[in-house]
C-alpha cells in the first residue's frame, strides 16, 4: 500500500519508472550593475550595492566596485563566487607587478591583463561582467569594457550587469548625443558625469529588481580616488 | 565589439526557478501527513496532525484534515489538499441527496464507496489517500482506508499519509482487540505523536474525534502537551 | 439560412491554436510571457471584520512592468479579494466570480457570504487543475461574521485567522507570527498588515512599490490607496528635455486633402398650429 501520495503526482505506484536526472549547476546569478564613464582628465566606476540571488536579497552593502590601483577601479558584477576568485586572482597578480617592476601597472596593461585571465577559462568561464575605469598613460580618462571570456575595448562609457540594457541607451543619447539632431556637442564635465551615473540609477532602480538599495560612485582624477555613496529605493 | 558568446540568458533563467524561494505557485499544496483510525465497539476513533506544505513552507499549522461527510462519518484526508477537500465536498453532496431519499442516515460502507468509486475512477488524475470512518446502526464502528488506487478495505485499524511509515512497527505491536473508547483515544494519540517526530511532513496539533451513536467527541492537544514517549522510551 | 462569418463568442476558454503554438515551441518559437504578480498579499481578522493588505507591483521575469497595479479586487461590496499570480488569471477569475455571485444574490434575494464566493472559487480553480494561476486572499463581512481564507492555484482552501499568499509571502507570514493576536483595534491590525506587506515590500524583489488595503466591516468599506508609499522615488538632477528640432526628421512631403463641400441651410418653418 502506498502513502505519501501527496509528494509526487502520477508517480505513486510503484517507485520511480523513470530514471530522474540530478543536477548541479555551477553559476548562480547574483544581480547588480555597474557603470563606467570617461572624461577628459577623470573617470567615474559606479555600481549598485544590492546582491540577490531568485527573488531574495543576500545583502544591500555589497559594492560591485574593486580599486585596484590609485589610477584604476574595476566594476564587475555576475556570478559572485566568480567576482570574489576573479578579484582575488587580480589584486594578487598586481601585487606580484608592483614587486617585481616596483611600480604600478597601468589601467591598459590591467585590462590585457584581465583579458588573459578570462580567456584562460575559455571552456568554463567565469560567470562575470567586467568594465574598468581609470586614468591612461597620458592621464586621460580610460574605460575598457569585456565579455565574460576575454573580448575587450577601449570605449568612452559603458554600463554591465542586470540593467545595462537600461542605462546603455541612456548613456548613448546623454554622453554619446545619440539620436540628437543639432546640438552642441560639449565635453562630458565631472559633475554632470555624477550627476547622470545617479540619474540612470535611480531610473533603473524604478523597473530592475536586481538594482537598489545604494550606489558607490568612484571619481578618479590625477589626484586619486573619491568615493560617494548614494541611496536608491531599496524594494 | 566585445561578443558575448556564454548564454547567460539560460543560466538566469535557470536561476530564477531558485531553490530559495518555494515554488509557491505551481507547487502543489499537499498534506504530507500523519492520519490514523481505529474501530472500538460502539465507535471509531480518528485523528490526524494538523500540518499543510508547500515544499519545505508550512502553508497551514493548524489544519483540520477530519473532514465531516455526514453526521456520524468523518474522513482523514491525506494526499493533495486540492484533490481531497473536492472529493471530500463531491462525497458530502452525494450523500446529502442519498440521505434525503433514504429518509436516514447513510451507511458508512456506502459512503467508503463512493470516495472508492471516485478515487477508482479517477486514478490516473488525483493523488488522495483517504481513511473513511463512522458509525452506523448496522454495522457500528467501521473503518474503511482507500488509499492511493482507489481500492477500498475495512480494517479493525489504520494509519496514513507520509508519517505512516515511521510507526508500522509501533502499531502492529501495540494493537491488541476490544480496546475501550479510551485507549484507543490514547493509541492514537501516541502513534500520531510518534509519526509527527519523525516525518518532517506531518507536525503541528493533534486532532482526535470519537465519533459513536451519540455523535462526535473532539478533542485536541496542542503540540507542547503531547505524550511525552522519548521519556517512556528511555531515549533522548 | 445563410451561416455566419463569424462564431459567436459561446464561453469558456479557447484551444483552438493548442496543437499550433505547441509546433511552434518545438520548432523554437518562444510563447510570449505573461505579467506575473510576483507579490506579498495578506490578510487578517480582527475585532470588527476583516483587514486585506497587496503591495503594488507586477513583474514581467525580471523588469518591473507596472510599478503602482490594483491587487484588491471587488467580489461584492462586502467582499473582496486580493490576487497573485499571473494577473490575466487574477482579474479574469474574480470579475468571473464577482458576476456569478451578484446572479446568486438576485436569485436569493440575500447577502451574499464569503464562504459561497469560497466555494466558487475553489470549484472552478480545481476544474482547471492548477493551470489557472490565481492564488487568492479571499476575504469579507457577511450575517454570519468575519470570514478569511486562502485559495491556491489548484483549488484548495484554508479558512484562518491570518494569511499571506504570493513570493512575499514567507516575509510577510513572519511578521503575523510574532505579533497577530485575536480581536485586535483596528488602528493596531493596520498598522500590523501595513508591516507585513512592507516586509514583502523590502525584503522579497517580486514585491514593491506602495501598500493598499481594505478594511471591512458589518456596515462600511474603507479601500485605502495607497495606504503608505513605502518607497519614494529618488530625485532626477538633471533635466531631460530636448529643444525643438532634435529629432531628426528624414523626410517630408504635404500632401492636399481634397474635400467636397457641403452647404447646408437650415430654415425655420413656423409651427402648424391650426
Amino acid at each position: 500500500m502506498q502513502m505519501d501520495p501527496g509528494l509526487h503526482k502520477g508517480e505513486g505506484y510503484q517507485y520511480g519508472p523513470n530514471p530522474k536526472q540530478h543536477y548541479f549547476s555551477p553559476y548562480s546569478m547574483n544581480g547588480g550593475t555597474v557603470l563606467a564613464i570617461a572624461g577628459e582628465d577623470f573617470a567615474v566606476v559606479a555600481s549598485d550595492t544590492r546582491l540577490s540571488e531568485g527573488f531574495s536579497i543576500h545583502t544591500r552593502d555589497s559594492p560591485k566596485t574593486y580599486q585596484l590601483t590609485n589610477s584604476t577601479v574595476l566594476g564587475c558584477t555576475g556570478f559572485h563566487g566568480d567576482v570574489l576568485t576573479v578579484t582575488k586572482l587580480l589584486e594578487a597578480r598586481l601585487k606580484m607587478y608592483k614587486n617585481e617592476h616596483n611600480r604600478q601597472m597601468s589601467t591598459s596593461a590591467i585590462a590585457a591583463m584581465l583579458s588573459t585571465v578570462l580567456y584562460y577559462r575559455r571552456f568554463f568561464p567565469y560567470y562575470v561582467y567586467n568594465i574598468i575605469g581609470g586614468l591612461d598613460d597620458e592621464g586621460k580618462g580610460a574605460v575598457y569594457s569585456f565579455d565574460p571570456i576575454g573580448s575587450y575595448e577601449r570605449e568612452a562609457y559603458r554600463a554591465g550587469g542586470t540593467a545595462s540594457s537600461m542605462l546603455q541607451p541612456l548613456l548613448d543619447n546623454q554622453i554619446g548625443f545619440k539620436n540628437q539632431e543639432g546640438v552642441t556637442k560639449v565635453p562630458l564635465s565631472k559633475e554632470k558625469a555624477v550627476f547622470l551615473v545617479k540619474d540612470v540609477f535611480i531610473s533603473a532602480a524604478e523597473r530592475d529588481i536586481y538594482t537598489g538599495d545604494n550606489i558607490m560612485i568612484h571619481v578618479t582624477t590625477k589626484d586619486g580616488t573619491e568615493t560617494e555613496v548614494f541611496p536608491l529605493r531599496r524594494d | 565589439m566585445a561578443s558575448t558568446v556564454l548564454h547567460p540568458a539560460s543560466l538566469r533563467s535557470h536561476n530564477l526557478s531558485s531553490d530559495l524561494s518555494p515554488d509557491w505557485l505551481t507547487s502543489e499544496h499537499s498534506t504530507g501527513t500523519s492520519i490514523m483510525a481505529v474501530e472500538f465497539d460502539g465507535g471509531v476513533v480518528i485523528g490526524a496532525d494538523s500540518r499543510t506544505t508547500t515544499g519545505a513552507y508550512i502553508a497551514n499549522r493548524v489544519t483540520d484534515k477530519l473532514t465531516k461527510v455526514t453526521d456520524h462519518i468523518y474522513c482523514c484526508r491525506s494526499g493533495s489538499a486540492a484533490d481531497t477537500q473536492a472529493i471530500a465536498d463531491l462525497v458530502n453532496y452525494h450523500l446529502n441527496f442519498h440521505q434525503m431519499e433514504l429518509g436516514e442516515e447513510p451507511l458508512v460502507k456506502t459512503a467508503a464507496t463512493k470516495f472508492k468509486d471516485f478515487c477508482y475512477y479517477n486514478r490516473d488524475q488525483l493523488s488522495a489517500g483517504i481513511i473513511v470512518a463512522g458509525w452506523d446502526k448496522l454495522k457500528g464502528g467501521q473503518v474503511y482506508s482507500v488509499p492511493l488506487g482507489g481500492m477500498c478495505v475495512r480494517q479493525p485499524f489504520t494509519i496514513g499519509g507520509s508519517g505512516s511509515t515511521y510507526v508500522y512497527g509501533y502499531v502492529d505491536s501495540t494493537f491488541k482487540k476490544g480496546m475501550t473508547k479510551e485507549e484507543c483515544l490514547d493509541f492514537t494519540a501516541r502513534t500520531l505523536t510518534l509519526a509527527m517526530h519523525r516525518d518532517g511532513s506531518s507536525g503541528g496539533v493533534v486532532r482526535l474525534a470519537a465519533i459513536s451513536e451519540a455523535g462526535v467527541e473532539k478533542k485536541l492537544i496542542k503540540g507542547n502537551e503531547l505524550p511525552n514517549l522519548m521519556h517512556e522510551f528511555d531515549y533522548q | 439560412m445563410a451561416a455566419l462569418a463569424v462564431d459567436p463568442p459561446r464561453g469558456g476558454f479557447s484551444f483552438e491554436n493548442c496543437k499550433r503554438n505547441a509546433l511552434l515551441a518545438q520548432k523554437g518559437m518562444k510563447a510570449p510571457t505573461a505579467y506575473k504578480t510576483g507579490t506579498t498579499i495578506c490578510g487578517i481578522i480582527f475585532k470588527d471584520g476583516v483587514i486585506l493588505g497587496a503591495d503594488t507591483r507586477a513583474t514581467e521575469d525580471t523588469i518591473v512592468a507596472d510599478k503602482n497595479c490594483s491587487k484588491i479586487h471587488f467580489i461584492a461590496p462586502n467582499i473582496y479579494c486580493c490576487g497573485a499570480g499571473t494577473a490575466a488569471d487574477t482579474e479574469m477569475t474574480t470579475q468571473m466570480i464577482s458576476s456569478n455571485l451578484e446572479l446568486h444574490r438576485l436569485n436569493t434575494g440575500r447577502v451574499p457570504r464569503v464562504c459561497t464566493a469560497n466555494r466558487m472559487l475553489k470549484q472552478m480553480l480545481w476544474r482547471y487543475q492548477g493551470y489557472i494561476s490565481a492564488a487568492l486572499v479571499l476575504g469579507g463581512v457577511d450575517p454570519t461574521g468575519p470570514h478569511l481564507y486562502s485559495v491556491y492555484p489548484h483549488g484548495s482552501t484554508d479558512k484562518l485567522p491570518y494569511v499571506t499568499m504570493g513570493s512575499g509571502s514567507l516575509a510577510a507570514m513572519s511578521v503575523f507570527e510574532s505579533r497577530y493576536k485575536p480581536d485586535m483595534e483596528k488602528e493596531e491590525g493596520m498598522k500590523l498588515v501595513r508591516d507585513a506587506i512592507a516586509a514583502g515590500i523590502f525584503n522579497d524583489l517580486g514585491s514593491g512599490s506602495n501598500v493598499d488595503l481594505c478594511i471591512i466591516t458589518k456596515d462600511k468599506v474603507d479601500y485605502i490607496r495607497p495606504y503608505d508609499e513605502a518607497n519614494l522615488k529618488g530625485k532626477r538632477q538633471g533635466s531631460y528635455k530636448y529643444k525643438p528640432g532634435t529629432t531628426a526628421v528624414l523626410t517630408s512631403e504635404v500632401k492636399p486633402l481634397e474635400l467636397e463641400i457641403l452647404d447646408t441651410q437650415i430654415v425655420s418653418e413656423p409651427m402648424e398650429v391650426s
